[in-house]
């Protein structure tokens, strides 16, 4: 799906929905006399620490439920951790990390289904159809670049298309996640595999075309931004909101570029099953879907939100502002093993 | 012995180790009060026995009784006996009157008495004043006494003692081992010793059981085993000896005729010993029963009567060793109170009394 | 056998001892191990992913022990047998590395040494690689010859000076007394050291993900595969490949160490000093653990310049509001939760370890090589493992009264068990079973001897023991990341969060601030210990 074909699509849908929600009054009637939520809910977040204290406790002042975090920066940890603990479940929602972490524990049969009525408007393609996690948010991929570098190097021509980055020019220049160690990494081969309408073979030697651009693979996606302010090369893909984030704190040393036919992530939430407090859990879901949340994450993160009705970020990319690959998740799941292994054989590790 | 006088008794008892019989079906029993030592040459299971007595070995056959209760189901800790090791095994974290207080501690022994009786024990032993200092500022001799201290003061019944004299020099071991036979005797403590040293055995035990290659060979009073040895090796490893091969010729009750060379005598017939006329025996005759004497001038004539001729000789302070040709052997003869000049040299003749022959046969 | 049937209190321990061990260690782990199934197994290995971590681990393993050892071995004869100054600062400086929170330290190299590195760029403008086997091997060397050094200096602390005289009085210079009669006499503890460091270096994660780029090992594939993909099957499966390997290690050291007597310390006191050493050869040492320190130290101060500034290397404007930060708000309560699950799991540890340590080195009871065995097997698990299996173990509904700190504090006392463990078992092989004996003979029951005799002897093991949990524990990050919930999140994770936020000012004042009261604790650990814990006082 093109983004142009996915705003006509969403804008039927919202008609539809209109529709539908005019004719059948009797769920807005009830909304009043449905159980009002209360308690404590526990929360394993990947969200950021800064994004985590404001958006708990905004939730909590607008619904007065109580909010234990346990966050955790890693989403595969907190996907790890729900696994282990399904004999005896400890959390409530699973917020934050991108839906490829949800869909797993979703097909296990550890989360419970819920279709929160602020999901309506979501695009079918950023949730799980029966409700068992639905997206929220939604993070592109970009390309950080250090300015003094870039202009003394590179001679200050930013890359538009992935393509360009196999100029001599970025010879050693270039920092890559890495791809074994990090889904950022991952994503990246995935994008180019996508990218070339999943030929594997135009995808590797693309790879291995880079490879000796590349000076180093970088451990984790948010530590290669700081080696890319440090100056350590001249620029790497990476996460378009990090990459803002990180702008802000000095708009001259890095800058941000999104080349076009790029990767995206989609930032899921999930109510786990067995939680103790079912309502408080679905009042967060319903909660983190409104324009409220959307627009504070945006502010804390610069992520883009899958509401339309959310402002991007200032500088931020958004689903209908560049090219995106079609990402097939499922796919990329699949196959990352075997992926990762032909990467490694074409170059040559 | 009857049960109630046997204080240690050692019944059957065997001991491997993989594949080898340290210890081979050995039985004896120890009298109460006495000084008993197990001797015997490196690797003949004496110290195994001791250890087995003490309780850190379990027998693999037989039963160890101490003061009339059998042991081996006894934890070491539970056994009444104490023992000194080789290596004294001082607590070395520990000051001397900690170390010699320790087993008092452990026995709930209070303040006062134990105080009294660990001061008691260190001036018994010589180290009355050296209560404060370390293991490691004491001398060999003042580690061994702390160590004798430490097990006596607990007052076991049985006192079990590896070779303690066995790292010190040669005066220090010949005084310690005087005080430490009239210990013995003024506590009258039944002690169990072990030593390779026959000398420290024949003076200071009452019992010596001989042990080689895991068996008693001989076990009885100190001048029993030294004067009527039963097999040969005992006769070499306790004191020096003349083995001389001899032919029986006539046996009586109390007497056996014995032939070597030339000689022939009637000496007495040993105990639980089966000859016949025609066997082949040995003669045990110890070098100090000789008297030797220049062959010019005959001297005192006992029975047995050789000339031979001095090959060499060794002075040993208080005695001269010679060693005499006689016939085709070589015999060792000592001469006690040589004196300074007198010598002998050249031919000379021995005499020998019949009753210092021993007849060993095998 | 028959002997432990007489001492039945000492059959009771034993049985709690291996109890315990069972349900703390093998249970956890065999739901870990159990986790991918036979299916999963097979299909992971088919998958052969694991291959070339694996070669890499070996490979890695080896370069790193051999010069961590080596360095180790160094630093321990200077502080033990030199006569070099400064020792009291050397001994600290000595187990600064092991003080290493995850991320950021290794951060700090690549910071100080990297392409743009504040000291290979900035000071002699150089652009090394510092990614790769080199790196990697390089910071593992620095980062781990303290566990050598440790265990070695124990064991060189307990060496008989009579031998060392005896061998120079024969006519024997200082290098071949040395190589002669310390060298050989110390195998027990060269034997713990070596196989120790090996298997902490074999699951070593942290250095190796930031610091190893694409050579890839064991750990940091199984870090990865959980992490960065959420696929734990996989992960358990790599851990398995862990333990078989730390296995192989085992077995590898017992059969090099033979059935030889390495006594030294017999119930003959000696006040005997040890043949000097040349003031050629001390000052080579002091040079040499100058050097030493003078990176490490490099390396910790470079933290505290990040922590104090508002963007090092960038903007080295000084700052505070860091550390107001860290020490504001519930960013206290971790520390303080650090502090205490620590210092309690270290005691715990050390004396458990000890007693475990006497048990199976002076038994004769069957089945005493397995438990050898099972309690050096946590050195091979990754943290990240070992807390999933208590996670798998223990989050049971039964089992909810528990307070998640317990959890916590049984975690570090298990899985740091096994330093401790080794350092009472080379002590106690230098130590003449004659002492133990003689306390028995004495009317002491074998536990009563355990305490009265041997545990004052073995101070030095206790210390390794509590020093090396104690630094482990404050710094482990994977051991807690399943673990620690809310009210019981620990200085690491923190960091760790901190480090996520990009916020490297404050997780490098949180790191300074957590070692900081690590070192704090440890000296007056120090100051309490001196008093009690004597080892032969005479001879010190």
């Amino acid at each position: 799906m093109t983004p142009e074909l996915d705003r006509r699509r969403f804008l039927q849908l919202a008609g539809a929905t209109a529709l539908i929600a005019a004719c059948g009054g009797a769920p807005a009637a009830t909304a009043s006399t449905a159980p009002k939520a209360t308690g404590r809910i526990s929360i394993y977040s990947a969200l950021n620490e800064t994004t985590n204290n404001q958006l708990f406790a905004a939730f909590t002042k607008a619904t007065g439920v109580e909010v234990s975090a346990l966050p955790l920066a890693a989403a595969g940890d907190l996907q790890t951790k729900i696994t282990a603990e399904k004999n005896n479940p400890q959390a409530d929602i699973f917020v934050g990390g991108s839906s490829e972490f949800h869909d797993p524990l979703g097909k296990q049969g550890l989360l419970e289904a819920y279709q929160s009525p602020n999901a309506k408007d979501v695009q079918a393609q950023f949730k799980e159809a029966s409700g068992l996690w639905t997206g929220w948010y939604t993070g592109i991929f970009g390309f950080i670049s250090n300015t003094s570098r870039l202009n003394a190097d590179i001679g200050g021509k930013k890359p538009a298309t992935w393509d360009d980055l196999l100029d001599p020019v970025w010879k050693q220049r270039l920092i890559l996640p890495d791809p074994i160690k990090t889904g950022g990494g991952y994503i990246f081969i995935a994008t180019q595999i996508f990218r070339f309408g999943k030929d594997e073979t135009k995808a590797m030697d693309f790879m291995k075309k880079l490879h000796p651009n590349i000076l180093s693979y970088g451990p984790t996606s948010p530590g290669v931004i700081t080696s890319i302010t440090n100056g350590e090369a001249a620029g790497a893909p990476n996460w378009s909101h990090d990459i803002l984030t990180e702008k802000a704190k000095d708009p001259t040393r890095i800058d941000l570029t999104v080349p076009t036919d790029t990767g995206f992530e989609v930032g899921a939430v999930s109510i786990v099953k067995g939680t103790k407090n079912p309502l408080g859990a679905q009042a967060f879901v319903d909660w983190v879907l409104t324009k409220e949340a959307g627009d504070l994450n945006t502010k804390l993160s610069n992520r883009g939100s899958v509401r339309t009705d959310v402002a991007p970020a200032p500088g931020a990319p958004t689903l209908t502002s560049v090219k995106l690959v079609n990402y097939d998740r499922q796919w990329a799941t699949d196959n990352k093993t075997r992926i990762q292994k032909l990467w490694q054989a074409a170059v040559g590790l | 012995m009857s049960p109630e006088t046997a204080h240690v008794r050692v019944s059957h008892v065997t001991k491997r180790f993989g594949g080898v019989t340290a210890v081979d079906d050995v039985s004896f029993e120890v009298p109460k009060g006495s000084f008993a030592t197990l001797l015997g040459p490196s690797g003949c299971g004496k110290t195994t026995t001791l250890r087995m007595i003490a309780g850190f070995y379990d027998p693999d056959e037989g039963d160890i009784e101490i003061a009339g209760r059998r042991v081996n189901e006894l934890p070491v800790h539970r056994r009444g006996t104490a023992m000194v090791f080789q290596d004294y095994a001082l607590f070395p974290h520990m000051t001397v009157r900690d170390n010699v207080a320790y087993g008092l501690k452990v026995a709930h022994v209070s303040g006062a008495d134990r105080t009294r009786r660990v001061d008691e024990t260190l001036a018994f032993v010589g180290l009355g004043g050296l209560g404060d200092r370390w293991p490691n500022q004491l001398s060999g001799g003042q580690q061994q006494r702390v160590a004798v201290a430490r097990a006596l003061v607990i007052q076991p019944q049985v006192l079990l003692l590896d070779e303690p004299l066995s790292n010190l020099d040669a005066k220090l071991r010949e005084q310690l081992r005087v005080e430490m036979r009239v210990l013995q005797r003024r506590l009258g403590m039944t002690f169990v010793y072990v030593t390779h040293d026959q000398e420290e055995a024949l003076s200071l035990s009452d019992w010596i059981a001989v042990m080689n290659a895991g068996k008693v060979e001989q076990a009885g009073a100190p001048w029993e085993i030294y004067y009527r040895p039963r097999t040969a090796f005992l006769a070499d490893f306790v004191g020096s000896v003349n083995l001389v091969p001899a032919k029986v010729l006539d046996v009586t009750d109390d007497s056996v005729t014995i032939a070597f060379g030339s000689q022939h005598a009637s000496v007495q017939r040993p105990k639980d010993v089966t000859l016949a006329a025609g066997q082949e025996v040995k003669l045990c005759l110890r070098p100090e029963s000789f008297t030797i004497g220049s062959s010019a001038a005959k001297g005192v004539e006992h029975g047995i009567d050789l000339s031979g001729t001095i090959v060499r000789r060794a002075f040993l302070g208080d005695t001269m060793r010679y060693w005499v040709k006689v016939e085709d052997r070589e015999w060792i003869v000592d001469q006690p109170d040589p004196g300074g000049s007198a010598t002998l040299d050249g031919p000379v003749s021995l005499s020998l009394r019949p009753d210092r022959v021993h007849v060993i046969a095998e | 056998m028959r002997s432990l049937q007489r001492e039945p209190a000492l059959l009771l321990a034993l049985l709690a001892v291996t109890a315990l061990v069972l349900l703390f260690v093998v249970y956890p782990q065999l739901q870990v191990v159990l986790t991918p199934g036979p299916g999963g197994y097979v299909q992971f290995l088919e998958e052969g992913t694991w291959v070339g971590p694996l070669r890499n681990s070996i490979q890695l393993t080896l370069l790193s022990t051999t010069t961590a050892v080596v360095l180790g071995f160094v630093y321990a004869y200077a502080m033990v047998y030199s006569n070099m100054r400064w020792k009291p600062f050397f001994r600290l400086v000595g187990i600064l590395p092991l003080l290493s929170p995850p991320f950021v330290v290794a951060a700090a190299y690549t910071l100080l040494f990297g392409a743009r590195g504040v000291i290979t760029y900035g000071v002699f403008g150089q652009s090394p690689n510092i990614y790769g086997l080199n790196g990697v091997w390089g910071v593992q060397t620095i980062a781990f010859f303290p566990f050598a050094y440790q265990l070695i200096a124990d064991a060189l602390s307990r060496s008989d000076p009579r031998m060392e005289q005896a061998a120079h009085n024969l006519g024997a210079g200082s290098w071949r007394v040395f190589r002669t009669v310390t060298l050989p006499l110390s195998r027990p503890g060269l034997g713990a050291a070596i196989l120790t460091t090996a298997i902490y270096i074999l699951e070593d994660f942290g250095n190796p993900q930031l610091i190893g780029g694409t050579f890839y090992v064991l750990p940091t594939q199984a870090y990865s595969l959980i992490s960065s993909f959420g696929e734990y099957t996989s992960a358990a499966a790599l851990s398995t490949i862990l333990l078989l390997l730390a296995l192989g290690l085992y077995l590898a050291k017992v059969r090099l160490d033979g059935g030889r007597s390495f006594v030294t310390i017999s119930g003959r006191a000696s006040s005997m000093p040890r043949p000097p050493v040349s003031a050629g050869v001390s000052r080579a040492c002091f040079v040499a653990c100058l050097a030493l320190a003078g990176i490490i130290l490099l390396v910790y101060g470079s933290l505290v310049v990040s922590a104090l500034t508002l963007r090092f290397p960038n903007n080295l404007q000084f700052t505070t509001e860091h550390f107001q930060y860290v020490l504001s708000g519930t960013n206290g309560d971790a520390l303080r939760n650090t502090l205490v699950f620590s210092s309690v799991a270290a005691a715990v540890s050390a004396v458990f370890a000890l007693f475990a340590g006497w048990l199976v080195q002076r038994g004769h009871w069957k089945g005493r090589q397995a438990l050898d065995l099972l309690l050096i097997l946590p050195a091979a698990i990754p943290g990240i493992f070992f807390g999933l299996g208590y996670l798998l173990a223990f989050n049971q509904r039964w089992l909810d009264f528990v307070d998640r700190g317990w959890l916590i504090i049984i975690a570090f006392i298990f899985w740091n068990i096994p330093v401790g463990y080794q350092a009472a078992v080379a002590g106690l092989r230098q130590i003449d079973r004659s002492i133990d004996e003689a306390a028995t003979s004495l009317g002491a029951s074998s536990l009563r001897g355990f305490r009265d005799v041997v545990l004052p002897m073995l101070g030095g093991s206790l210390r390794v023991g509590f020093v090396t949990t104690f630094v482990r524990a404050v710094t482990t990050l994977s051991l807690v990341i399943f673990l620690f919930t809310p009210p019981t999140t620990v200085a690491t994770i923190r960091i760790y969060q901190l480090v996520g936020d990009l916020n490297w000012g404050a997780a490098t004042a949180y790191t300074v601030s957590d070692i900081g009261m690590a070192i704090i604790a440890l000296l007056i650990f120090a100051v309490l210990a001196r008093g009690r814990i004597a080892l032969g006082a005479a001879r010190a």
